[in-house]
């Protein structure tokens, strides 16, 4: 009995102390927030609400290309076999490992002026990617898109096999089972990724200072408009708490409303 | 209503290379995990492609090596209850069994129909994760009936099941099979199960069947000692042939002689390995009887309503093994230590090629 009373302590202890490890940085920001007094209308500057909207909306787009070329992507490597399906689950995993600076670079010598394709594409079209919006969004999707693809293969590999084969003995089509009865069972799964996705594309830093660069209004998203207000841009310390607040805000209502969400959608299998 | 199934498959180390039929009856595919049960069923419900070989359902042919067929599963028409069950956890009973139901067919009220024949219909609106383990394995039964399939695969449907609810789904499956006159393959590793169910059996070993016929045939009669262990027969000499004429044989069985039924030509001086099984033994009180021995009681187990018993010859004989019911245990007295005259009748002691 004794020593279950003192590994009881002892777990107690720990998760007290990784918990307070947690929840003392952000007491630190609601702190200095509240005392800073300046906090709200550094929020409702023009340069916090661009950074707040181009981070939505970017962020929001991303999910688009991430969610119809992931999901297909996911159930192939689910269900597929084929050689050399070992590299290609590791490169998709790639840009979660990665620094995001060396994607950002990455991108910028595939799609920059003088990029592999960015230079005949510039060359045909006019289009140029590096340091426009296109950008931002083009380092989200690629650094985003592996939380996506590994949530939805999840949940493809979790769906019932014998299920599809029941559906065929059916008369259902591939397409026709694929729609019915596996992407009903996957969108818990789906959804999970495609919020983590989204959270991980809101939080994007390094891929697009470098390939998007940091410009406010057109490729400045929230995290970039943090350190140039650290770094002594117009909005300065308390800006930058009052953007991390903001960032804080939006991370919170979004995990709230995924969970309401989740547990409607779920059911026992 | 009938299957013709030959066909040879090879996956990885495994070949599988089996044939048999099945019209109007129940055959059940019995043996080991492994052997090659279910992948029999797939091949049939063409989920499985087979290298060779020729399937045909009610005379069509579903596959044809040679002729180059291999018709979709979508377009076979087999009902196919798979192991487990896989019933679709996100739609209600209602729509499991909907699913199947063709297009040009009012759905909901085939759907009605079905419930009722299963008589589920009270749980139509349910999820699958809210019933029981004999409810589900009605809902896979009618979602399997959903296209009017003459032909039904089960794959050890009862496995999960306590004893009494597969008592009466068995007993569901042949009031089903008389209803609807399908034709039914039956996957299963139940002993008993096999032998309450099958109309014909096919004894499965290694991707192989070993023996193919109706099910007394294959209990009684096992062609190798590997069907006759497989069927659960307790007792199988090894034994000499002194003298076979007109399909019976007068054996040596560990020092004395017996009378047996042989089926194969067997010639004197051979050796080959004789079966019976132990309820086939009688029990006799010592006196002139033919193709008996004396042996003693040397061990029992009861088991409710039967009793195992065990032998050991006075002089010559085998070891063998007796089932005996508990009425006659009681009736005849059996108690351990006394002798009894062993009777292997001529006629269920039979006679088995050696492999």
């Amino acid at each position: 009995m004794r020593t279950d009373r003192t590994a009881l302590v002892t777990l107690l202890v720990l998760s007290a102390a990784f918990a307070a490890f947690f929840v003392l940085p952000f007491a630190g920001l609601a702190k200095r927030a509240i005392e800073d007094g300046k906090t709200w209308e550094l929020a409702r500057s023009g340069t916090a609400q661009a950074a707040l909207w181009l981070s939505v909306w970017t962020s929001t787009v991303t999910l688009g290309p991430d969610d119809r070329f992931g999901t297909p992507v996911a159930y192939l490597l689910s269900r597929a076999r084929f050689p050399g399906k070992a590299i290609v689950d590791a490169a998709i995993d790639l840009p979660i490992v990665l620094p995001p600076t060396v994607a950002g670079v990455a991108l910028l010598t595939a799609f920059g002026r003088r990029g592999l394709v960015g230079e005949p594409i510039e060359a045909w079209t006019g289009q140029t990617f590096a340091f426009t919006t296109m950008a931002v969004i083009m380092a989200q999707v690629l650094v985003a898109a592996p939380f996506y693809v590994r949530a939805a293969r999840s949940g493809f590999d979790s769906v019932d096999r014998r299920a599809e084969a029941v559906a065929y003995t059916l008369g259902a089509s591939k397409t026709r089972t694929f729609f019915r009865i596996v992407l009903p069972q996957v969108r818990p799964a789906i959804m999970a990724g495609t919020v983590l996705c989204w959270a991980r594309a809101m939080g994007e830093l390094g891929a697009t200072l470098i390939f998007a660069g940091n410009l406010e209004g057109t490729t400045q998203t929230m995290p970039l408009a943090i350190i140039s207000a650290f770094e002594g841009s117009s909005l300065g310390l308390a800006g930058a708490i009052a953007l991390s607040v903001m960032l804080l805000g939006v991370a919170l209502g979004v995990l709230v409303v995924f969970r309401l969400v989740s547990n409607q959608e779920t059911w026992q299998a | 209503m009938s299957i013709e199934f030959d066909a040879a498959i090879r996956l990885g180390g495994f070949t599988y290379d089996a044939r048999f039929e099945a019209r109007n009856e129940i055959v059940v595919l019995f043996g080991h995990s492994g052997a090659g049960k279910s992948v029999t069923l797939q091949a049939i419900a063409g989920l499985v492609r087979p290298e060779r070989g020729r399937i045909t359902v009610d005379g069509r042919p579903m596959f044809d090596s040679a002729a180059g067929i291999h018709v979709a599963p979508q377009a076979r028409n087999v009902g196919y209850v798979v192991q487990e069950l896989a019933l679709f956890p996100h739609m209600t009973v209602a729509e499991n069994v909907a699913f199947g139901i063709p297009k040009a067919i009012d759905r909901s009220s085939r759907t009605a129909e079905l419930l009722d024949l299963l008589r589920i219909g009270d749980l139509a609106n349910r999820k699958p994760s809210t019933l029981s383990g004999g409810q589900r394995q009605r809902v896979a039964l009618a979602r399997a009936l959903a296209r009017d399939a003459n032909v039904l695969l089960l794959d050890e449907p009862f496995s999960a099941l306590d004893d009494a609810l597969r008592v009466t789904l068995r007993r569901e499956l042949l009031r089903l099979r008389a209803e609807l006159g399908l034709t039914i393959v039956f996957v299963t590793h139940d002993l008993r199960e096999a032998h309450l169910l099958a109309d014909r059996l096919a004894v499965f070993d290694d991707g192989r069947i070993l023996q193919f016929a109706a099910r007394e045939e294959v209990f009684r009669r096992p062609v190798s000692r590997r069907v006759a262990e497989l069927t659960g027969t307790s007792n199988i000499f090894a034994a000499t042939v002194i003298e076979n004429r007109d399909g019976t044989a007068v054996l040596d069985v560990a020092g004395a002689r017996f009378a047996a039924s042989a089926p194969i030509a067997a010639m004197p001086g051979s050796g080959i390995d004789v079966a019976i099984r132990g309820e086939r033994v009688n029990l006799r009180r010592p006196g002139e009887v033919a193709n008996a021995f004396r042996a003693m009681l040397t061990e029992e187990f009861a088991f409710g309503s039967s009793h195992t018993l065990h032998f050991k010859p006075v002089d010559t004989g085998p070891e063998v093994e007796v089932e005996i019911a508990s009425r006659p245990y009681e009736v005849l007295g059996v108690a351990a230590g006394q002798e009894w005259l062993i009777e292997l009748p001529a006629s269920d002691l039979h006679v088995m090629r050696r492999e």
